[in-house]
């Protein structure tokens, strides 16, 4: 194999200096003597000998280069691979180095190398430089991660409203800082870790709230069964999976209306304490994955108008059960579906916490809320490759009050395509929910849709500029325009 | 004068002929050194002989976390710029930035604990495989030699060399 190779990296050189000697010979003409293309031959037949002299003398010189290398203790070698994972001290002369021989290859990093390059400069540099980032993630064992976002929204009315992020009364745009992630995960044994990650969210006059969103100890056996207990999201629709509280993972600006987080005017509930159990079904090319979840998902949930109240839902214990499908065949392709269902009270409360009536008209002083059944049922199409990303999610939300009465069913979808292009990419998303007016759980709600476009450039592998113009009819309302831009990042 | 005319456009024809055969040469040379197939290795310990090119995106995606025997899959990877950094994108239709964005999700979703090792050259991969029984990595087939603490496997039933070989 090895003559073979070699064989096929000197034929090239080889071939092309024929090539360019043949090639830029004059053409032949009468003044050319037999004479004149025998030396020429001759000439060249020769450099070939020097060339597989050069040749030969190159592969013994590597053999004895590697058979030193063999030679090594290998107990030192396999030390040096150790020292690579846990090795703290050197980070700083890591990053000085690393740093500096990524910035001198940035340009030609995605070159293919003239051969394996092993060794080669920019390899090394470029090692070095993702060695540093691995090690500067891991601080004494601990994973470590960290997101933030700054964003500037105009919006086309100078009234608050939540889930558009307009909550600076008297103006039609603002500066917010959004989420401001950390994220933290430890090994404890080999199949047991704890993971935690911590929300700053900013609200109304610059007040901030601190908001555990994720505190899970978790046990995973093998791929086909892991089991995590504690406060996660849920895994109610692909969203809330894939892309948690990160701006940064996002592609647009800002969470489809139906999963976006109850604090901020969403209408699922995305947080849940409990046990959750994943993993992937021996099915073959099929590639099966099942979600199993029980726990409350108890959501208070602010008039998504901005009312000033909030829906108390005082959910009950919620089961949620999931299945979905990463086929072989199609490798980014995802379908799948989950039942979710709790049963909720309709309180309202006051943002001080006091209840106030319910979302039926009573005011009776104890109320006694009505409770309901709440069924959400959700399908999800997803392509994620190759450089394209197509999110199709629908949800059908189904409140049945528990001592009979009218039933309403709220059907919402989002759809968002993009495709990127080198460093930007443009993305399209449709997005529609429809609640009742008559439905007391969504009475703000109502019917909402339309457009999103814009485009997010990735300036580098850690930040990321987004713009996006939003358009939002309203039933009983005007339209809503915005246009939103997005500095967000990941450290 | 004639003669030595009809001599002069034999020879041109000649090294016309020539030229086009090197230069054919040169373009097959390339190419094929362009799709040279690239081994998978994992630690000589390692019981698995054979995978499937669909088994071999679920390892190097992180979805396959252990191996039949029960090791689990410690995953090394050559740095970018690197001709087994390349297969690897290809195996999982990434670019440089979509694996390291991945990467960093996988992480932030739980799903993973760590990003791959990423080693700057065959001599640490080598050192990586024997250290680590569940390891797996790609490098260039001439690389390996016989006595190495490492093993090819096939995939798809195909060792790199032969046709159908699926890593380039």
């Amino acid at each position: 194999m090895r003559r073979r190779a070699g064989r096929m990296y000197w034929s090239a050189p080889l071939s092309l200096v024929i090539f360019l000697c043949l090639a830029l010979a004059r053409p032949a003409s009468g003044q050319n003597s037999d004479s004149e293309n025998q030396k020429a031959i001759s000439s060249l037949l020769q450099q070939i000998k020097e060339l597989q002299q050069h040749d030969r003398e190159l592969q013994e010189r590597i053999e004895a280069l590697e058979s030193k290398q063999n030679g090594v203790d290998q107990k030192d070698g396999a030390q040096r691979v150790l020292n690579q994972e846990k090795d703290q001290s050197g980070v700083q002369n890591l990053r000085a180095e690393g740093g500096q021989k990524s910035q001198e290859t940035t340009s030609g990093q995605s070159q293919p190398p003239a051969t394996g390059s092993v060794g080669s400069t920019s390899v090394e540099g470029e090692a070095l430089a993702e060695g540093v980032s691995a090690q500067l993630h891991n601080f004494h064992g601990i994973q470590w991660r960290g997101f933030a976002e700054v964003d500037y929204k105009i919006l086309n009315q100078r009234y608050a409203e939540l889930g558009t992020y307009g909550f600076v009364p008297g103006s039609s745009g603002n500066f917010y800082t959004g989420d401001f992630d950390l994220f933290l995960a430890s090994h404890l044994s080999e199949r047991t870790s704890v993971l935690a990650e911590i929300d700053f969210e900013e609200h109304d006059a610059q007040t901030f709230k601190v908001d555990l969103r994720r505190m899970l100890f978790k046990y995973d056996l093998n791929e086909h069964f892991k089991l995590s207990i504690g406060r996660n999201q849920t895994y109610v629709g692909y969203y809330n999976w894939a892309f948690r509280s990160a701006s940064w993972l996002q592609t647009t600006a800002d969470r489809p209306l139906v999963m976006e987080y109850s604090s901020d005017g969403g209408i699922l509930p995305t947080q849940a304490v409990g046990m959750f159990a994943t993993g992937s079904i021996p099915s073959g090319k099929l590639g099966l994955n099942y979600v199993a979840e029980y726990g409350s998902s108890d959501t208070i949930r602010p008039d998504i108008n901005a009312d000033g109240l909030l829906n108390d839902e005082n959910n009950s214990n919620y089961a949620n059960l999931g299945f979905f499908m990463t086929p072989d065949r199609i490798p980014g392709l995802r379908i799948g579906g989950s039942i979710y269902h709790d049963q909720i009270s309709d309180l309202i409360s006051t943002p001080g916490g006091v209840t106030i009536g319910t979302q039926a008209g009573s005011t009776n002083i104890p109320l006694e809320s009505e409770r309901w059944n709440q069924t959400i049922v959700n399908g999800h199409v997803v392509y994620v490759s190759h450089g394209i990303e197509f999110l199709n999610e629908g949800f059908l939300i189904r409140h049945a009050p528990i001592g009979g009465g009218e039933i309403f069913n709220t059907p919402a979808f989002y759809s968002q395509f993009s495709r990127k292009l080198g460093p930007i990419r443009p993305f399209l998303r449709y997005q529609y929910v429809n609640a009742s007016l008559e439905n007391p759980i969504y009475n703000d709600v109502s019917l909402r849709y339309g457009p999103s476009f814009g485009a997010r450039y990735d300036a580098n592998d850690y930040i990321a500029l987004k713009v996006q113009l939003d358009r939002t009819a309203r039933r009983g309302l005007p339209d809503l325009s915005g246009l939103h831009f997005q500095l967000s990042g990941t450290f | 004068m004639r003669k030595r005319t009809v001599r002069s456009e034999s020879l041109q024809l000649l090294r016309s002929i020539l030229m086009i055969w090197i230069a054919s040469s040169l373009l097959v040379s390339f190419a094929a050194a362009q799709k040279k197939d690239i081994a998978v290795v994992v630690n000589p310990n390692n019981s698995v002989t054979n995978i499937s090119f669909a088994d071999l995106r679920k390892l190097f995606s992180g979805g396959k976390r252990t191996w039949p025997g029960g090791p689990p899959v410690k995953l090394i990877v050559r740095a970018p710029g690197s001709r087994e950094r390349l297969a690897l994108l290809r195996i999982l239709a990434m670019s440089e930035s979509e694996y390291k964005q991945y990467w960093t999700a996988q992480i932030f979703r739980g799903e993973v604990d760590a990003e791959p090792f990423t080693m700057p050259s065959f001599g640490m991969v080598k050192e990586a495989i024997k250290v680590f029984p569940g390891a797996i990595s790609l490098v260039d087939p001439d690389e390996v030699k016989a006595g190495m603490d490492l093993r090819v496997i096939k995939v798809e039933g195909h060792l790199p060399g032969e046709e159908g070989y699926p890593v380039h």
